[in-house]
Protein backbone atom coordinates (compact mmCIF):
# COMPACT_ATOMS: atom_id res chain seq x y z
CA UNK A 1 0.00 0.00 0.00
CA UNK A 2 2.68 2.20 0.96
CA UNK A 3 4.47 1.88 -2.17
CA UNK A 4 1.37 2.50 -3.99
CA UNK A 5 1.14 5.50 -2.10
CA UNK A 6 4.07 6.38 -2.62
CA UNK A 7 3.59 6.36 -6.56
CA UNK A 8 0.82 7.88 -6.35
CA UNK A 9 1.80 10.69 -4.67
CA UNK A 10 4.60 10.76 -6.94
CA UNK A 11 2.57 11.02 -9.44
CA UNK A 12 0.80 13.64 -7.73
CA UNK A 13 4.15 15.45 -7.23
CA UNK A 14 5.14 15.02 -11.05
CA UNK A 15 1.58 16.38 -11.80
CA UNK A 16 2.12 19.08 -9.54
CA UNK A 17 4.98 19.93 -11.10
CA UNK A 18 3.77 19.86 -14.57
CA UNK A 19 1.32 22.23 -13.37
CA UNK A 20 3.38 24.04 -11.73
CA UNK A 21 5.42 24.44 -14.96
CA UNK A 22 2.76 25.42 -16.84
CA UNK A 23 1.46 28.27 -14.80
CA UNK A 24 4.66 29.86 -14.87
CA UNK A 25 5.21 29.61 -18.87
CA UNK A 26 1.77 31.04 -18.86
CA UNK A 27 3.12 34.13 -16.63
CA UNK A 28 6.50 34.34 -18.31
CA UNK A 29 4.74 34.54 -21.51
CA UNK A 30 2.00 37.20 -20.58
CA UNK A 31 5.51 39.09 -19.23
CA UNK A 32 6.71 39.08 -22.98
CA UNK A 33 3.34 40.21 -24.81
CA UNK A 34 3.62 42.86 -22.51
CA UNK A 35 6.75 43.98 -23.24
CA UNK A 36 6.12 43.55 -27.35
CA UNK A 37 2.90 45.50 -26.96
CA UNK A 38 4.43 48.41 -25.42
CA UNK A 39 7.26 47.86 -27.77
CA UNK A 40 5.25 48.18 -30.79
CA UNK A 41 3.35 51.27 -29.30
CA UNK A 42 6.40 52.86 -29.25
CA UNK A 43 7.69 52.42 -32.69
CA UNK A 44 4.48 53.42 -33.56
CA UNK A 45 4.04 56.62 -31.83
CA UNK A 46 7.75 57.64 -32.24
CA UNK A 47 9.29 57.79 -28.93
CA UNK A 48 11.03 54.26 -29.03
CA UNK A 49 13.93 55.73 -30.28
CA UNK A 50 13.97 59.47 -28.33
CA UNK A 51 16.80 58.64 -25.99
CA UNK A 52 19.28 58.21 -28.32
CA UNK A 53 21.19 60.15 -30.65
CA UNK A 54 23.72 59.72 -33.27
CA UNK A 55 26.63 57.40 -32.76
CA UNK A 56 29.20 60.35 -32.44
CA UNK A 57 27.06 62.25 -29.18
CA UNK A 58 26.45 58.97 -27.55
CA UNK A 59 30.59 58.59 -27.40
CA UNK A 60 30.95 62.40 -26.67
CA UNK A 61 28.75 61.84 -23.10
CA UNK A 62 30.02 58.42 -22.38
CA UNK A 63 30.40 57.97 -18.32
CA UNK A 64 33.89 58.21 -17.51
CA UNK A 65 35.35 55.66 -14.90
CA UNK A 66 39.46 56.57 -14.93
CA UNK A 67 41.10 57.43 -11.56
CA UNK A 68 41.19 60.86 -10.53
CA UNK A 69 38.48 62.00 -12.86
CA UNK A 70 34.55 62.66 -12.21
CA UNK A 71 32.12 60.55 -14.70
CA UNK A 72 32.40 63.86 -17.00
CA UNK A 73 36.41 63.58 -17.00
CA UNK A 74 36.74 66.64 -15.02
CA UNK A 75 39.72 66.94 -12.87
CA UNK A 76 38.67 68.10 -9.20
CA UNK A 77 41.58 70.33 -7.98
CA UNK A 78 42.57 71.44 -11.63
CA UNK A 79 42.73 74.71 -9.93
CA UNK A 80 44.67 73.66 -6.82
CA UNK A 81 48.37 74.05 -8.55
CA UNK A 82 47.85 77.00 -10.63
CA UNK A 83 49.30 80.71 -10.00
CA UNK A 84 48.17 84.29 -11.20
CA UNK A 85 49.92 87.36 -10.85
CA UNK A 86 48.56 89.88 -9.29
CA UNK A 87 48.19 92.83 -11.04
CA UNK A 88 48.47 95.42 -8.41
CA UNK A 89 51.71 93.93 -6.39
CA UNK A 90 52.88 91.75 -9.30
CA UNK A 91 53.15 88.40 -6.68
CA UNK A 92 52.13 85.38 -8.29
CA UNK A 93 49.39 84.08 -5.96
CA UNK A 94 47.76 80.39 -5.42
CA UNK A 95 44.67 80.37 -7.66
CA UNK A 96 42.24 79.79 -4.47
CA UNK A 97 43.94 82.37 -2.74
CA UNK A 98 43.40 85.01 -5.37
CA UNK A 99 40.20 86.93 -4.75
CA UNK A 100 41.41 87.54 -0.62
CA UNK A 101 44.35 88.49 -2.07
CA UNK A 102 43.24 91.02 -4.66
CA UNK A 103 40.30 92.42 -1.83
CA UNK A 104 43.31 93.46 0.84
CA UNK A 105 45.78 94.37 -1.96
CA UNK A 106 43.41 97.10 -3.35
CA UNK A 107 41.98 97.69 -0.15
CA UNK A 108 38.51 97.61 -1.22
CA UNK A 109 36.87 94.28 0.06
CA UNK A 110 34.85 94.28 2.98
CA UNK A 111 37.48 93.49 5.57
CA UNK A 112 40.39 95.58 4.12
CA UNK A 113 39.18 99.26 5.15
CA UNK A 114 38.85 97.69 8.83
CA UNK A 115 41.83 95.90 9.33
CA UNK A 116 43.98 99.51 7.69
CA UNK A 117 41.82 101.20 10.46
CA UNK A 118 42.69 98.86 12.90
CA UNK A 119 46.32 98.62 12.31
CA UNK A 120 46.54 102.20 12.24
CA UNK A 121 44.93 103.16 15.29
CA UNK A 122 46.60 99.91 16.87
CA UNK A 123 50.22 101.40 15.92
CA UNK A 124 49.21 104.73 16.80
CA UNK A 125 48.15 103.52 20.35
CA UNK A 126 51.54 101.86 21.07
CA UNK A 127 53.54 104.50 19.50
CA UNK A 128 51.22 106.84 22.29
CA UNK A 129 51.64 104.79 24.63
CA UNK A 130 55.76 105.06 24.15
CA UNK A 131 55.78 108.50 24.13
CA UNK A 132 53.88 109.12 27.06
CA UNK A 133 56.55 107.76 28.52
CA UNK A 134 59.28 109.34 27.57
CA UNK A 135 58.01 112.38 25.52
CA UNK A 136 60.35 112.37 22.51
CA UNK A 137 61.68 109.35 20.51
CA UNK A 138 63.88 107.75 22.33
CA UNK A 139 66.27 105.05 20.61
CA UNK A 140 67.39 103.39 23.84
CA UNK A 141 63.59 102.72 24.73
CA UNK A 142 63.07 101.40 21.37
CA UNK A 143 63.90 97.85 22.24
CA UNK A 144 61.63 98.08 25.15
CA UNK A 145 58.55 99.29 22.92
CA UNK A 146 59.01 97.56 20.10
CA UNK A 147 59.41 94.21 22.08
CA UNK A 148 56.06 94.74 23.85
CA UNK A 149 54.76 95.40 19.93
CA UNK A 150 56.47 91.94 18.93
CA UNK A 151 54.94 90.20 21.74
CA UNK A 152 51.52 91.78 20.89
CA UNK A 153 52.01 90.53 17.26
CA UNK A 154 52.76 87.13 18.38
CA UNK A 155 49.99 86.66 20.59
CA UNK A 156 47.18 88.32 18.26
CA UNK A 157 47.68 86.89 14.83
CA UNK A 158 44.35 87.23 13.57
CA UNK A 159 42.83 90.05 14.22
CA UNK A 160 39.78 89.50 11.70
CA UNK A 161 38.53 86.57 12.96
CA UNK A 162 35.29 86.23 14.70
CA UNK A 163 36.78 84.89 17.75
CA UNK A 164 38.44 87.96 18.47
CA UNK A 165 35.48 89.85 18.60
CA UNK A 166 33.11 87.31 20.95
CA UNK A 167 35.46 87.18 23.93
CA UNK A 168 36.04 91.01 23.24
CA UNK A 169 32.20 92.01 22.95
CA UNK A 170 31.07 91.36 26.10
CA UNK A 171 33.83 92.69 28.21
CA UNK A 172 33.19 96.31 27.77
CA UNK A 173 30.10 95.90 26.36
CA UNK A 174 30.49 98.40 24.13
CA UNK A 175 28.53 99.17 20.66
CA UNK A 176 31.60 98.60 18.26
CA UNK A 177 34.36 95.60 19.29
CA UNK A 178 36.72 97.00 16.25
CA UNK A 179 37.42 99.73 18.99
CA UNK A 180 38.15 97.83 22.02
CA UNK A 181 41.27 95.75 20.02
CA UNK A 182 42.51 98.09 18.32
CA UNK A 183 43.44 99.74 21.50
CA UNK A 184 45.34 97.36 23.34
CA UNK A 185 45.97 94.25 21.03
CA UNK A 186 47.20 94.62 17.92
CA UNK A 187 49.89 96.37 16.43
CA UNK A 188 50.89 97.09 12.99
CA UNK A 189 52.57 99.36 11.19
CA UNK A 190 50.94 100.86 8.52
CA UNK A 191 49.27 104.28 8.30
CA UNK A 192 48.40 107.29 6.57
CA UNK A 193 51.69 109.65 6.28
CA UNK A 194 50.18 113.52 5.75
CA UNK A 195 53.68 113.59 4.14
CA UNK A 196 52.80 112.62 0.85
CA UNK A 197 49.31 113.89 0.36
CA UNK A 198 48.01 116.59 -1.15
CA UNK A 199 45.78 119.63 -0.01
CA UNK A 200 42.64 118.44 -0.98
CA UNK A 201 43.06 114.91 0.25
CA UNK A 202 44.34 115.80 3.48
CA UNK A 203 41.27 118.37 3.85
CA UNK A 204 39.18 115.13 2.75
CA UNK A 205 40.49 112.57 5.11
CA UNK A 206 40.76 115.47 8.06
CA UNK A 207 36.99 115.95 7.62
CA UNK A 208 36.32 112.42 7.90
CA UNK A 209 38.63 111.10 10.17
CA UNK A 210 40.72 111.88 13.67
CA UNK A 211 43.90 113.05 11.98
CA UNK A 212 46.26 113.42 14.55
CA UNK A 213 49.93 112.84 14.08
CA UNK A 214 51.23 110.52 15.81
CA UNK A 215 54.50 112.00 16.89
CA UNK A 216 55.89 108.18 17.43
CA UNK A 217 55.65 107.07 13.52
CA UNK A 218 54.50 110.32 12.36
CA UNK A 219 51.04 108.79 10.96
CA UNK A 220 47.70 110.54 11.28
CA UNK A 221 45.26 108.90 12.81
CA UNK A 222 42.44 106.95 11.18
CA UNK A 223 40.16 106.23 13.82
CA UNK A 224 36.58 108.58 13.83
CA UNK A 225 36.69 112.25 14.76
CA UNK A 226 35.73 111.04 18.08
CA UNK A 227 38.41 108.23 18.57
CA UNK A 228 38.98 108.42 22.37
CA UNK A 229 42.96 108.31 21.83
CA UNK A 230 42.81 112.10 21.19
CA UNK A 231 41.52 115.14 21.92
CA UNK A 232 39.56 117.38 20.22
CA UNK A 233 43.10 120.44 21.21
CA UNK A 234 45.08 117.53 18.74
CA UNK A 235 42.44 117.86 16.19
CA UNK A 236 42.48 120.89 15.82
CA UNK A 237 45.85 121.56 16.01
CA UNK A 238 46.90 119.21 13.36
CA UNK A 239 44.55 120.53 11.28
CA UNK A 240 45.96 124.00 11.57
CA UNK A 241 49.18 122.66 11.21
CA UNK A 242 48.49 121.05 7.76
CA UNK A 243 45.71 123.46 6.37
CA UNK A 244 47.11 126.67 7.96
CA UNK A 245 45.59 128.38 10.41
CA UNK A 246 42.39 129.83 9.26
CA UNK A 247 41.51 126.42 7.29
CA UNK A 248 41.10 124.22 10.00
CA UNK A 249 37.25 122.96 9.71
CA UNK A 250 37.11 120.53 12.76
CA UNK A 251 33.58 120.36 13.15
CA UNK A 252 33.84 119.79 16.72
CA UNK A 253 36.11 121.54 18.68
CA UNK A 254 36.64 124.69 17.06
CA UNK A 255 33.95 127.18 18.98
CA UNK A 256 34.34 125.44 22.15
CA UNK A 257 37.90 126.51 21.66
CA UNK A 258 37.08 129.91 21.14
CA UNK A 259 34.47 130.09 23.97
CA UNK A 260 36.87 128.70 26.46
CA UNK A 261 39.42 131.65 24.97
CA UNK A 262 42.05 128.68 24.77
CA UNK A 263 44.33 129.08 22.33
CA UNK A 264 45.93 125.86 20.97
CA UNK A 265 49.29 126.45 19.65
CA UNK A 266 50.84 124.58 16.59
CA UNK A 267 52.72 121.41 17.31
CA UNK A 268 52.36 118.90 20.20
CA UNK A 269 48.99 120.70 22.05
CA UNK A 270 48.98 117.97 24.31
CA UNK A 271 51.77 119.24 26.39
CA UNK A 272 50.41 122.18 26.85
CA UNK A 273 47.16 120.78 27.94
CA UNK A 274 48.04 119.27 31.17
CA UNK A 275 46.00 122.21 32.85
CA UNK A 276 42.37 120.96 33.14
CA UNK A 277 40.02 122.80 30.95
CA UNK A 278 37.11 121.78 32.98
CA UNK A 279 36.59 118.61 31.78
CA UNK A 280 34.97 116.88 33.67
CA UNK A 281 37.00 113.37 33.95
CA UNK A 282 35.60 111.19 35.97
CA UNK A 283 38.36 108.82 38.18
CA UNK A 284 36.94 105.73 39.12
CA UNK A 285 36.80 106.67 42.54
CA UNK A 286 34.62 109.76 41.87
CA UNK A 287 32.52 107.71 39.35
CA UNK A 288 29.51 106.82 41.51
CA UNK A 289 29.55 110.25 43.04
CA UNK A 290 29.72 112.45 40.36
CA UNK A 291 27.37 110.00 38.34
CA UNK A 292 24.78 111.87 39.25
CA UNK A 293 25.96 115.35 37.84
CA UNK A 294 27.75 114.26 35.08
CA UNK A 295 24.06 113.04 33.95
CA UNK A 296 22.84 116.29 34.90
CA UNK A 297 25.32 117.72 32.74
CA UNK A 298 24.78 115.87 29.94
CA UNK A 299 21.15 116.87 29.79
CA UNK A 300 21.68 120.49 30.05
CA UNK A 301 24.71 120.37 27.55
CA UNK A 302 24.59 122.70 24.74
CA UNK A 303 24.31 121.72 21.61
CA UNK A 304 27.59 122.55 20.63
CA UNK A 305 30.15 120.27 20.27
CA UNK A 306 32.13 119.95 22.74
CA UNK A 307 35.45 121.17 23.70
CA UNK A 308 38.30 118.55 24.46
CA UNK A 309 39.68 118.34 27.34
CA UNK A 310 42.55 115.88 28.29
CA UNK A 311 42.97 113.03 30.56
CA UNK A 312 45.14 111.56 32.46
CA UNK A 313 44.25 107.98 32.13
CA UNK A 314 44.97 106.98 36.46
CA UNK A 315 42.26 109.29 36.97
CA UNK A 316 39.78 109.31 34.27
CA UNK A 317 37.71 106.22 33.30
CA UNK A 318 35.07 107.63 31.63
CA UNK A 319 35.85 109.72 29.15
CA UNK A 320 32.69 111.10 27.79
CA UNK A 321 31.04 112.95 30.73
CA UNK A 322 31.70 116.67 29.83
CA UNK A 323 30.05 120.04 29.57
CA UNK A 324 31.12 123.00 29.40
CA UNK A 325 29.88 125.40 31.84
CA UNK A 326 29.26 122.94 34.63
CA UNK A 327 32.55 120.87 34.10
CA UNK A 328 34.65 124.30 34.87
CA UNK A 329 33.48 123.77 38.63
CA UNK A 330 32.89 120.21 38.63
CA UNK A 331 36.64 120.07 37.06
CA UNK A 332 38.28 122.05 39.85
CA UNK A 333 36.65 119.68 42.20
CA UNK A 334 38.13 116.76 40.04
CA UNK A 335 41.88 118.05 39.84
CA UNK A 336 41.70 118.51 43.44
CA UNK A 337 41.35 114.70 43.36
CA UNK A 338 43.61 113.76 41.09
CA UNK A 339 46.38 116.51 42.33
CA UNK A 340 48.39 113.70 43.72
CA UNK A 341 48.50 112.14 40.24
CA UNK A 342 48.94 114.93 38.34
CA UNK A 343 52.63 114.40 38.53
CA UNK A 344 52.09 110.56 37.02
CA UNK A 345 49.20 111.96 34.70
CA UNK A 346 51.34 114.13 33.04
CA UNK A 347 53.43 111.78 31.63
CA UNK A 348 49.61 110.16 30.39
CA UNK A 349 48.39 112.95 29.12
CA UNK A 350 49.45 112.35 25.47
CA UNK A 351 47.92 108.76 25.93
CA UNK A 352 45.03 107.97 24.76
CA UNK A 353 41.98 108.32 25.87
CA UNK A 354 41.13 111.91 26.14
CA UNK A 355 37.15 111.27 25.43
CA UNK A 356 34.92 113.09 23.09
CA UNK A 357 31.57 113.90 24.61
CA UNK A 358 28.78 113.19 22.45
CA UNK A 359 25.52 113.16 24.43
CA UNK A 360 24.87 109.71 24.01
CA UNK A 361 27.99 107.75 24.00
CA UNK A 362 29.98 108.03 26.97
CA UNK A 363 33.29 105.86 26.60
CA UNK A 364 33.18 103.27 29.53
CA UNK A 365 35.54 103.51 32.50
CA UNK A 366 37.17 100.40 31.44
CA UNK A 367 38.73 101.89 28.34
CA UNK A 368 41.25 104.33 30.27
CA UNK A 369 41.82 101.86 32.77
CA UNK A 370 43.62 99.72 29.83
CA UNK A 371 45.38 102.48 28.55
CA UNK A 372 46.56 102.90 32.29
CA UNK A 373 48.23 99.42 31.72
CA UNK A 374 49.74 100.75 28.70
CA UNK B 1 -27.39 -23.46 -59.06
CA UNK B 2 -24.35 -23.67 -56.88
CA UNK B 3 -25.18 -25.60 -54.44
CA UNK B 4 -26.15 -23.84 -51.80
CA UNK B 5 -24.22 -26.26 -49.39
CA UNK B 6 -22.11 -24.22 -47.45
CA UNK B 7 -19.06 -25.96 -45.67
CA UNK B 8 -19.31 -25.70 -42.49
CA UNK B 9 -16.30 -24.26 -42.27
CA UNK B 10 -16.57 -20.95 -44.15
CA UNK B 11 -19.57 -20.48 -41.71
CA UNK B 12 -16.78 -20.76 -39.11
CA UNK B 13 -14.57 -18.71 -40.21
CA UNK B 14 -16.98 -15.80 -41.28
CA UNK B 15 -18.46 -16.18 -37.48
CA UNK B 16 -14.86 -16.33 -36.02
CA UNK B 17 -13.82 -13.15 -38.02
CA UNK B 18 -16.49 -11.25 -37.20
CA UNK B 19 -15.94 -12.02 -34.07
CA UNK B 20 -12.82 -10.82 -34.05
CA UNK B 21 -13.59 -7.45 -35.41
CA UNK B 22 -16.34 -7.28 -33.16
CA UNK B 23 -13.93 -7.65 -30.15
CA UNK B 24 -11.56 -5.17 -31.67
CA UNK B 25 -13.53 -2.67 -32.17
CA UNK B 26 -14.61 -2.86 -28.11
CA UNK B 27 -11.09 -2.97 -27.04
CA UNK B 28 -10.02 -0.01 -29.42
CA UNK B 29 -13.00 1.87 -27.94
CA UNK B 30 -12.78 1.20 -24.74
CA UNK B 31 -8.79 2.09 -24.21
CA UNK B 32 -10.23 5.49 -26.10
CA UNK B 33 -13.30 5.64 -23.64
CA UNK B 34 -10.98 5.14 -20.67
CA UNK B 35 -7.62 7.67 -21.98
CA UNK B 36 -10.19 10.46 -21.96
CA UNK B 37 -11.71 10.24 -18.54
CA UNK B 38 -8.38 10.28 -17.38
CA UNK B 39 -7.28 13.53 -19.38
CA UNK B 40 -11.15 15.05 -18.47
CA UNK B 41 -9.89 14.26 -14.86
CA UNK B 42 -6.56 16.16 -15.41
CA UNK B 43 -7.72 18.98 -17.41
CA UNK B 44 -10.83 19.27 -14.86
CA UNK B 45 -8.21 19.72 -12.05
CA UNK B 46 -6.46 22.30 -14.08
CA UNK B 47 -9.11 24.24 -15.13
CA UNK B 48 -10.20 24.21 -11.67
CA UNK B 49 -6.78 25.29 -9.92
CA UNK B 50 -6.41 28.03 -12.91
CA UNK B 51 -9.60 29.51 -11.49
CA UNK B 52 -8.46 29.63 -8.38
CA UNK B 53 -5.52 30.92 -8.72
CA UNK B 54 -7.19 33.95 -10.37
CA UNK B 55 -10.16 33.90 -7.94
CA UNK B 56 -8.02 34.47 -5.37
CA UNK B 57 -5.85 36.97 -7.15
CA UNK B 58 -3.07 34.91 -6.43
CA UNK B 59 -2.10 35.08 -10.51
CA UNK B 60 -1.79 38.87 -10.26
CA UNK B 61 -0.07 38.56 -7.48
CA UNK B 62 2.59 36.59 -9.10
CA UNK B 63 2.76 38.43 -12.43
CA UNK B 64 3.63 41.66 -10.40
CA UNK B 65 6.13 39.67 -8.73
CA UNK B 66 7.61 38.42 -12.11
CA UNK B 67 7.70 41.75 -13.48
CA UNK B 68 9.47 43.11 -10.71
CA UNK B 69 12.11 40.86 -10.89
CA UNK B 70 12.67 40.85 -14.27
CA UNK B 71 12.83 44.59 -14.07
CA UNK B 72 15.59 44.33 -11.31
CA UNK B 73 17.48 41.56 -13.17
CA UNK B 74 17.89 43.26 -16.22
CA UNK B 75 15.80 40.90 -18.50
CA UNK B 76 13.54 43.73 -19.88
CA UNK B 77 16.40 46.04 -21.27
CA UNK B 78 17.90 43.06 -22.63
CA UNK B 79 14.33 41.99 -24.42
CA UNK B 80 13.82 45.40 -25.53
CA UNK B 81 17.23 45.06 -27.20
CA UNK B 82 16.05 42.14 -29.13
CA UNK B 83 12.74 44.16 -30.33
CA UNK B 84 15.52 47.08 -31.57
CA UNK B 85 17.20 44.52 -33.79
CA UNK B 86 13.88 42.99 -35.42
CA UNK B 87 12.77 46.73 -35.81
CA UNK B 88 16.15 47.61 -37.11
CA UNK B 89 15.20 43.95 -39.69
CA UNK B 90 11.79 45.00 -40.63
CA UNK B 91 12.05 48.50 -41.02
CA UNK B 92 10.56 50.95 -38.46
CA UNK B 93 7.44 51.67 -40.49
CA UNK B 94 6.58 47.85 -40.79
CA UNK B 95 6.65 46.17 -37.62
CA UNK B 96 3.66 44.59 -36.61
CA UNK B 97 3.11 43.18 -32.98
CA UNK B 98 3.40 39.35 -34.30
CA UNK B 99 6.89 40.02 -35.87
CA UNK B 100 7.79 41.25 -32.46
CA UNK B 101 6.65 38.29 -30.65
CA UNK B 102 7.56 35.89 -32.87
CA UNK B 103 10.89 37.05 -32.99
CA UNK B 104 11.61 37.44 -29.17
CA UNK B 105 9.44 35.79 -26.89
CA UNK B 106 11.36 32.52 -27.69
CA UNK B 107 14.59 34.06 -26.99
CA UNK B 108 12.99 35.86 -23.81
CA UNK B 109 11.57 32.86 -22.57
CA UNK B 110 15.33 31.42 -22.76
CA UNK B 111 16.80 34.81 -21.05
CA UNK B 112 14.59 34.50 -18.17
CA UNK B 113 17.54 33.93 -15.17
CA UNK B 114 17.29 31.04 -13.28
CA UNK B 115 16.30 32.66 -9.77
CA UNK B 116 13.50 34.27 -10.87
CA UNK B 117 12.65 30.95 -12.61
CA UNK B 118 13.20 28.95 -8.96
CA UNK B 119 11.28 31.28 -7.02
CA UNK B 120 8.22 31.77 -9.19
CA UNK B 121 8.11 28.31 -9.34
CA UNK B 122 8.38 27.43 -5.53
CA UNK B 123 5.35 29.77 -4.96
CA UNK B 124 3.24 28.37 -7.62
CA UNK B 125 3.92 24.93 -5.97
CA UNK B 126 3.51 26.24 -2.41
CA UNK B 127 0.22 27.41 -3.85
CA UNK B 128 -0.96 24.68 -5.46
CA UNK B 129 0.15 22.16 -2.55
CA UNK B 130 -2.17 24.59 -0.67
CA UNK B 131 -5.08 24.79 -2.26
CA UNK B 132 -5.04 21.24 -4.68
CA UNK B 133 -8.21 19.19 -3.72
Amino acid sequence: MKMEDMSLSGLENTKLEALAHDVYSDLVEDACLGLCFEVHRAVKQGYFFLDETDQESMKDFEIVDQPGVDIFGQVYNQWKNKECVCPNCSRSIAASRFAPHLEKCLGMGRNSSRIANRRIASSNNTSKSESDQEDNDDINDNDWSYGSEKKGELMHSNPNSPRRSKSLKHKNGELSSNVNPELYKYNYSSGISYETLGPEELRSILTTQCGVVSEHTKKMCTRSQRCPQHTDEQRRAVRVFLLGPSASALPDSDTMLENDGYDAPDGQLIMSRLQWDGSSDISPSDSASSKASTNNSESKRPKKKKKPSTLTLTTTGSGGERDKGQERERGDRDRVVSGGSGSSSSQNALALSSRKKRPKLPVPPALSIYDDLN
Amino acid sequence: MFSVKMSSEYCVFMYVALAVRARNYVAFNRSRFLFQINMSKESQMRAAINQKLIEMGERERLKELLRAKLIECGWRDQVKALCKEVIKEKGLENVTVEDLVAGVTPKGRALVPDSVKKELLQRIKAFLSQHST
